[in-house]
Formats: structure tokens, C-alpha cells, sequence
């Protein structure tokens, strides 16, 4: 599903973040990305939202060569793809329902049509009732979740994520990584970094090392 | 396209226009005030051009006929010249006329009555519409007349008509540019509008590009803002030339009727008004393109 051929990114005049790279990860399957700050977990989730482009490499997601993909294709791919940010990237001014929407409203959806989907991305990850709330009447918990209900809402085929419990406390963590331990083992492919060694060691699944650009499998 | 997903972004529109409403107004005010202003003054230029148009018995030309022409000759000369373009009316003035004229004008009675017989000639006066050809057409029009077998001269003073042409000319073209340079400020004054509520949307901008969103889909609401501040600014600018001219109307009236006249101003016509609407329409969406164009790129991922 998601494959990295000797991937090198490196930006002018700066070292290289990702150096010949090589990342297998199958349909449903899941994967903790680990490392320090800096080390690259970011650039290399940019790589796979298409964020940023490789410098040298393969890398081919749910079929697609990101390194060709012209730029007017990019929205489709991203359709297929759902992403979980440290930041939650809400919307503000807008409902939690709505914020939910957006993910279905891009991929052309009516308000009809999408109404029963939004609802039960909702309800999976616990805040059916708080669909009319603004997300700032929210917990920092509760907003990772209207994240993760936009990220799913859409049924995407590899879900990625960010940090996602980098501001939560370690019992909310846990909460949100099963979160992404269901997910994955109803087929979708999910990657998660982080930099929680605790949840890593207890969520017991394959786990990605970055450090200086490469990658290590940690048993 | 799914017409709800137009839809939709019309609402967004809509939503974002209502959610500043007083940024809002003070746009299609500003934008109101841009489009009114040539748009008045184009409508003062076509009233002063009717104006000119009726004044067709200052400019006459006289066509001084042979003795010998036969009323044949008159009448089919008369119907010719009819029909000429820009004449609104020929008169016929024979021999006995003229001279009655001249005396009454003149007060020459005794020395034509020493003369014995009557000197002037029968003549036909061409009423012109000053502003319906060029001066020069209608100085090669006069020198065709004048190589008419019957004519055996013609008379007239163009140079005033020529005057008077270009003086409009010079005012309508001083409209153009000023409509030209005030369609450009409408452009960059909704340009400016949309660029701000792009840096206000970024974060909308970023999640939805992040989330899979075309281009198209980002940038529609915000061509659907121009296009909405358009009309109403059309609308809006209609309106003030509307009150402005029925404003005027007094004063124009007083002016007339001192010179024994009256004219009515004409403002703008329902058709005229909805072209107004139309390109008040198309200059918004043509300034939320251009900033859509020249801001969203360096939004969109």
C-alpha cells in the first residue's frame, strides 16, 4: 500500500532530511513512526499528503508514483488519503459537523448525501452529541477526535497521522492510538508518528525508527 | 459540475459576505460610487447630445438657386436633399420672400426699390442635425449640393458645427478614459477585497486543500463573493444615478423655461440599467479572479 524506493529528500541548501529510504507497509497494516525531534517523521508524512515532493526515489502509495503525480491530480489522491494533524486544524468558526463535512463537501457530496456518513464518523469516535458545538467549547481530546472523524469520514485507504496525541495527556493518548488500532484492523492502512515511547512500548505494534535520515524497523 | 456544489459555494459566499456585513456594505458602496460616477456622466453626455441634436435650426445651410430653375427642378432638388442624412427639414424660399426678408432684416427698402427689379434669389434652407455626420462629411455633402445644376451657390458656417463636434467629442472621450480608469479602481478595489478575505480564509483554504479540494473548489466562493458585490453595486450604483437625475430635474427645468424650452432628462433605461448590472457583475468576478489568481497560490498546498 504504501512503498518507499531509496527515498531522498533534501531541500537547497540544506542537509538531507530523508536519505535513500526504503518503507514497506502492506493493505492494513500498521506502523508507529518514532524518532526525535527533527529527525524527519514530518517531512516524511509531507511526502505522503503530497505536501512536499520526493528529490530522488519512489514512492508509491495505494498504486499512485507520488514523485510523477502532476499537480491537478494531487486533490484526487488526497481524497483516498485521510490525515490526523498534532494541531487538529479545526475550523473554528464553524460546527463540529461541519468541520466533519468538509472531507466529503471537497470530494463533491451534497448536504444529503453526506449527512448520515458525517453522523456515524461521529459516533465512532464518541461525540455523536456534540455535533452542533463549536470546536473552542471543546476538550484538546475531544478536538483530536473531530479530527480523526474528518480524517475517517470518508472511508479513507490509508490514514495518517502526525503527532496526533502530542498535546493530550497519556490517558487521552491511549485513547485516541486504540483508536487508530480499530481502524486498522477493519483494513485500513494506518501510520502514526510519534514521539510517545510509552504508548509504543504498550500499543505493541511495528514500530518505524528515524533517525538521520534513515530508517530502522525496532522489534 | 453538480449544481450543489454551486450551490453550496454561493451559500459559502454568502455566508462570508454576512458574516462582515458592514466590510460588506462599505464595498458595494464604494463599488457603487465607482460605477455611478461615469456611468452619470455618460448619461449627462447623451442628454447633452439630445440637447444639441434639437438645436437643428442653428445649423442651416442656404442653397441660393438660378433664376431660370423650374419648381420641377426645385421640388425634385428638395426631395433629394430629404433624404440626405443628418437633414431634418428643407424650406423653400422664393424670390418675394427673400426680398421681404432682407427689408425686414435689413431695413435697406429704399435702395432695393432703386434697383428696379428684385435681386435675390429663391433659395432652399437645409436644417441640419449638427451632431448626425462628421464636419468634414458634411462640408464634401454642402460641396455636393452646391455642383447641383440649379444651385448657384451655397452658403453655410460649419465651423461652429465643427466646433460643437468637437467639444462632445473631447467629452465623451474624457468619459472613456475616466470610465476606463474607474473600471480599472473597480477591479482593484474588489481585487483588494477578495485578497483580504483570502488572508482571513487561510486556514479554511489549507484544510480543504489538505483534505482533497480542487482549485476550482477553493476558489469558486470566493468568484461567487466578487460576482455577488457586483450586482449589488450595479444595483446600488443604478439606483444613485436614478435619484441623482431626479434631483436635477428642477434645476434643468428652471434653465429651460428661462430660455423658453423644456427638457426632460433622460436616465437610464431599463436595458441600459441592467447592461449597468451586467458589467458592474462581470468587473467584480473579474477582480475576485485576479486576486484569486495572483493570493490563492500561495495558499493552496
Amino acid at each position: 500500500m504504501i512503498e518507499f524506493i531509496n527515498v531522498t529528500k533534501h531541500y537547497p541548501g540544506r542537509r538531507h532530511v530523508l536519505r535513500e529510504l526504503n518503507l514497506q507497509l502492506g493493505k492494513g497494516e500498521m506502523a508507529l513512526l518514532t524518532g526525535p525531534s527533527g529527525a524527519g517523521k514530518s517531512t516524511l508524512l509531507k511526502l505522503l499528503t503530497r505536501l512536499e515532493a520526493v528529490s530522488h526515489g519512489t514512492l508509491r502509495v495505494a498504486g499512485v508514483d507520488l514523485a510523477t503525480l502532476r499537480r491537478r491530480h494531487i486533490p484526487a489522491y488526497r481524497r483516498r488519503v485521510g490525515v490526523v494533524f498534532q494541531d487538529h486544524k479545526l475550523l473554528m468558526d464553524r460546527t463540529v459537523y461541519a468541520n466533519v463535512a468538509l472531507t466529503l463537501q471537497v470530494a463533491g457530496m451534497s448536504a444529503r448525501q453526506l449527512d448520515h456518513r458525517v453522523r456515524a464518523a461521529l459516533d465512532k469516535v464518541g461525540l455523536g452529541d456534540h455535533w452542533r458545538e463549536f470546536p473552542e467549547t471543546l476538550s484538546g481530546g475531544e478536538q483530536q477526535r473531530v479530527g480523526i472523524a474528518r480524517a475517517i469520514v470518508h472511508t479513507p485507504e490509508i490514514l495518517l497521522a502526525d503527532e496526533p496525541t502530542g498535546n493530550l495527556d497519556p490517558e487521552l493518548s491511549s485513547e485516541i492510538l486504540d483508536m487508530f488500532r480499530d481502524f486498522y484492523r477493519h483494513g485500513t492502512t494506518v501510520l502514526v508518528a510519534t514521539h510517545d515511547q510509552g504508548q509504543v512500548d504498550r500499543m505493541g505494534v511495528r514500530t518505524l525508527h528515524l533517525a538521520h535520515g534513515q530508517l530502522q524497523e525496532k522489534a | 459540475m453538480s449544481l450543489h456544489i454551486r450551490l453550496q459555494a454561493l451559500g459559502n459566499a454568502r455566508d462570508t459576505l454576512l458574516r462582515q456585513p458592514i466590510a460588506t456594505a462599505l464595498t458595494i458602496i464604494a463599488l457603487a460610487v465607482v460605477f455611478a460616477l461615469p456611468v452619470g456622466l455618460f448619461t449627462a453626455l447623451s442628454n447633452l447630445q439630445q440637447l444639441l441634436a434639437s438645436w437643428h435650426n442653428q445649423a442651416q445651410i442656404s442653397l441660393y438657386l438660378h433664376d431660370d430653375a423650374s419648381p420641377q427642378a426645385v421640388a425634385q432638388l428638395r426631395r433629394q436633399l430629404q433624404q440626405s442624412p443628418g437633414v431634418v427639414a428643407v424650406r423653400f424660399v422664393d424670390k418675394n420672400h427673400a426680398l421681404a426678408d432682407f427689408q425686414h432684416y435689413a431695413g435697406m427698402t429704399a435702395a432695393i426699390q432703386t434697383l428696379g427689379e428684385n435681386p435675390l434669389p429663391a433659395s432652399l434652407i437645409v436644417e441640419l442635425n449638427p451632431l448626425a455626420q462628421s464636419s468634414s462629411s458634411l462640408e464634401a455633402q454642402v460641396q455636393q449640393w452646391s455642383h447641383e445644376p440649379i444651385v448657384r451657390s451655397a452658403q453655410s458656417d460649419l465651423k461652429w458645427v465643427a466646433r460643437l463636434q468637437a467639444i462632445v467629442a473631447l467629452g465623451t472621450r474624457a468619459v472613456y478614459i475616466l470610465a476606463i480608469l474607474l473600471a480599472l479602481g473597480a477591479v482593484l478595489v474588489m481585487g483588494n477585497t477578495i485578497r483580504l478575505h483570502i488572508e482571513q480564509r487561510r486556514d479554511e483554504i489549507e484544510i480543504s486543500s489538505l483534505v482533497g479540494a480542487t482549485k476550482s473548489f477553493i476558489r469558486r466562493p470566493f468568484l461567487y463573493q466578487g460576482l455577488i458585490q457586483g450586482i449589488l453595486a450595479g444595483f446600488l450604483a443604478w439606483l444613485i444615478v436614478a435619484i441623482a437625475f431626479a434631483v436635477l430635474q428642477g434645476p434643468v427645468d428652471h434653465l429651460a423655461n428661462l430660455y423658453g424650452t423644456s427638457f426632460p432628462l433622460h436616465a437610464l433605461t431599463v436595458g441600459e440599467g441592467f447592461l449597468l448590472v451586467l458589467i458592474s457583475a462581470a468587473l467584480g468576478w473579474l477582480g475576485s479572479l485576479v486576486a484569486v489568481g495572483r493570493h490563492l497560490d500561495n495558499t493552496v498546498s
